[in-house]
């Protein structure tokens, strides 16, 4: 369309967007990989150091710990939200009374912020009075379980945490995929004498492929970035066992002040998150290719 | 597309015989779902009784959650101790000043890609894409650096600007704008229309559900928003919600009232909104997850 390149209202209309895109979005990411090349002192010197931060921090326990756990919350946070809000969207789409009611409840944590999240569930898991304490105390037990101090059940607690606050976000994306199937091919499927499970297992997973592709890399990328919900719950705790990479960011950056190793981990959390993107693009469009 | 929402009036101008018998039909999948939600609510429930009872109660005892005394004491007490009505007020602010000129500007830059190349078309795509690549959470200490030299740290610009020019809204935009038919633009520009005037007056009513659906995706990140308020501000007076509540409730270890109450005055508001706008919301989040 000549009208278009022509004029110069089309350069006004994008510019107020680039002018706080560069400055605020575009320019950060060129700067943090020269931040993270330097000895940057924030009220000295910046001196050029290269790899050095890299190295120190490829050398540093701490920081393979903190990229462990962020994995490890990963690996086992993205099959549990999958699965749970898949099955919540199953659930709540069988027509029953209270349907709006019940998908609502299940998305609502969602829209709490992750500081009342955290707080909220603070006070149910802490120890010495928390709300399951009192609950086990109530029926006899008397043994004190340390949900957020053990460093094996704080891990379990963060993942009841996350799923309690976040299954209902892909439920909604799952759901909104089951409206998309045609109901002739449950009919189909059920004059030809398909059962329940097999109508489930040739038509529902089948046809939410593609949704199926999205919400497990919106989820693992979400995944990745895990930091709030278990830096208010557990403070990284006990001994830094659920330090995520992106606690490990802010402590250097905003506790130390070494901005230099804090933006080289920046740049290896941005490394995964884009290898993962990177994989996501290969395989929407080969799930889109494929039908 | 269908999201779960637009099946409802469906299924209950369907008032068929077949439709009510099918409802009923389904008493284990009530069942389970009273059940989960059940287990869903209890959090919040107690939340809100807690945060009725007098400081210092027993909540070692279970029974003492449901039996008096109540007070209104812990909300009085957080409202005076605390800025809460400012944070609340704080986040409102913010998230509604980011969501109107995200929109603004995503439509403004969305709009011209969409009507086909111009000189420096695919070079600007090519920056967007970039910016979607790389995570708000990766370029932290740089985005501090910036603010910092404009001596902008703990400020509203602080917690506005970082927000608006979002690479996602703009390529939600456009692949609306995309899907919208050639020949309005076409003959709006045989008559001599501007390309501002094509884009207020034909484009954008046009696409009020990608719209909606960008501004309430805008507004909860940013209502929602924890790591760079948490970053930037340290002044209760600039602090939002997500950042105000872990600071007032830091001071609170032992006894649970005072925070709960916390929780519940600041969680109310954005409830209220779910509750009101749930149809919205839900649609919005389908749209911006699967478009």
């Amino acid at each position: 369309m000549n009208m278009v390149r022509r004029s110069p209202a089309t350069y006004m209309m994008l510019l107020p967007f680039f002018v706080l895109y560069m400055y605020f979005t575009f320019y950060p990411i060129v700067k943090g990989f020269i931040i993270s090349l330097q000895d940057y002192q924030i009220l000295g010197e910046k001196t050029f150091v290269g790899w050095q931060n890299y190295r120190q921090l490829f050398a540093d326990p701490t920081f393979w710990a903190s990229v462990w756990h962020t994995v490890l919350f990963t690996l086992l946070s993205v099959p549990i939200l999958v699965i749970v809000g898949f099955l919540l969207a199953l659930l709540v789409n069988v027509p029953m009374r209270g349907q709006t009611f019940f998908r609502a409840v299940f998305f609502m944590p969602m829209i709490l912020s992750v500081s009342v999240v955290s707080s909220v569930w603070t006070a149910i898991l802490g120890s010495y009075g928390g709300l399951v304490d009192a609950l086990l105390n109530a029926i006899g037990v008397k043994q004190q379980i340390f949900w957020l101090t053990d460093s094996k059940l704080a891990w379990v607690s963060i993942l009841l945490i996350t799923t309690w606050w976040t299954a209902g976000f892909n439920m909604v994306l799952y759901l909104a995929g089951l409206q998309e199937i045609p109901a002739e091919h449950y009919e189909a499927a059920t004059i030809d004498g398909a059962n329940a499970w097999q109508r489930l297992r040739y038509i529902t997973i089948p046809g939410l492929r593609r949704v199926t592709v999205l919400v497990v890399f919106l989820q693992i990328i979400a995944s990745f970035k895990v930091f709030a919900q278990v830096y208010l719950v557990t403070g990284g705790g006990p001994a830094g066992a659920t330090r995520t990479l992106i606690q490990y960011i802010y402590e250097h950056a905003f506790n130390q002040f070494l901005f230099g190793p804090g933006a080289a981990a920046s740049y290896v959390l941005f490394a995964m998150i884009f290898i993962v993107s990177l994989l996501q693009l290969r395989l929407i469009s080969s799930a889109e290719q494929g039908g | 597309m269908d999201t779960w929402m637009d099946v409802q009036p469906a299924a209950i101008t369907q008032s068929n015989t077949q439709r009510a018998t099918r409802r009923e039909r389904h008493p284990i999948a009530f069942c389970v779902a009273s059940l989960l939600a059940f287990f869903w609510l209890v959090p919040l429930a107690w939340v809100i009784l807690v945060s009725f009872k007098p400081q210092g109660s027993n909540v070692m005892n279970a029974t003492g959650w449901v039996t008096p005394p109540y007070t209104i004491e812990n909300y009085i007490e957080v409202f005076t101790k605390a800025p809460v009505a400012l944070w609340i007020w704080n986040s409102f602010l913010v998230a509604v000043i980011t969501t109107f000129l995200a929109l603004l500007l995503s439509t403004l830059c969305a709009f011209p890609f969409s009507l086909g190349s111009f000189f420096g078309s695919r070079f600007l795509m090519f920056l967007i894409a970039i910016g979607l690549m790389v995570p708000g959470e990766a370029t932290l200490i740089p985005l501090y650096v910036v603010f910092r030299n404009l001596n902008w740290l703990d400020s509203y610009q602080a917690l506005i600007l970082p927000g608006i020019a979002i690479p996602f809204g703009v390529l939600l935009l456009k692949q609306f704008f995309d899907g919208l038919p050639r020949e309005l633009f076409e003959a709006a520009m045989m008559d001599g229309c501007g390309i501002v005037r094509m884009l207020f007056q034909i484009a954008v009513p046009l696409s009020r559900p990608a719209l909606a659906a960008l501004g309430i995706f805008t507004f909860l990140g940013s209502w929602n928003n924890f790591l760079w308020p948490f970053i930037s501000t340290t002044s209760p007076q600039i602090m939002t919600i997500p950042v105000g509540i872990p600071f007032f409730n830091s001071s609170y270890h032992t006894d649970y009232t005072l925070p709960m109450a916390a929780n519940v005055v600041v969680s109310v508001p954005v409830l209220v909104a779910f509750l009101l706008f749930q149809k919205q919301i839900i649609k919005g989040i389908s749209f911006t997850g699967l478009k």
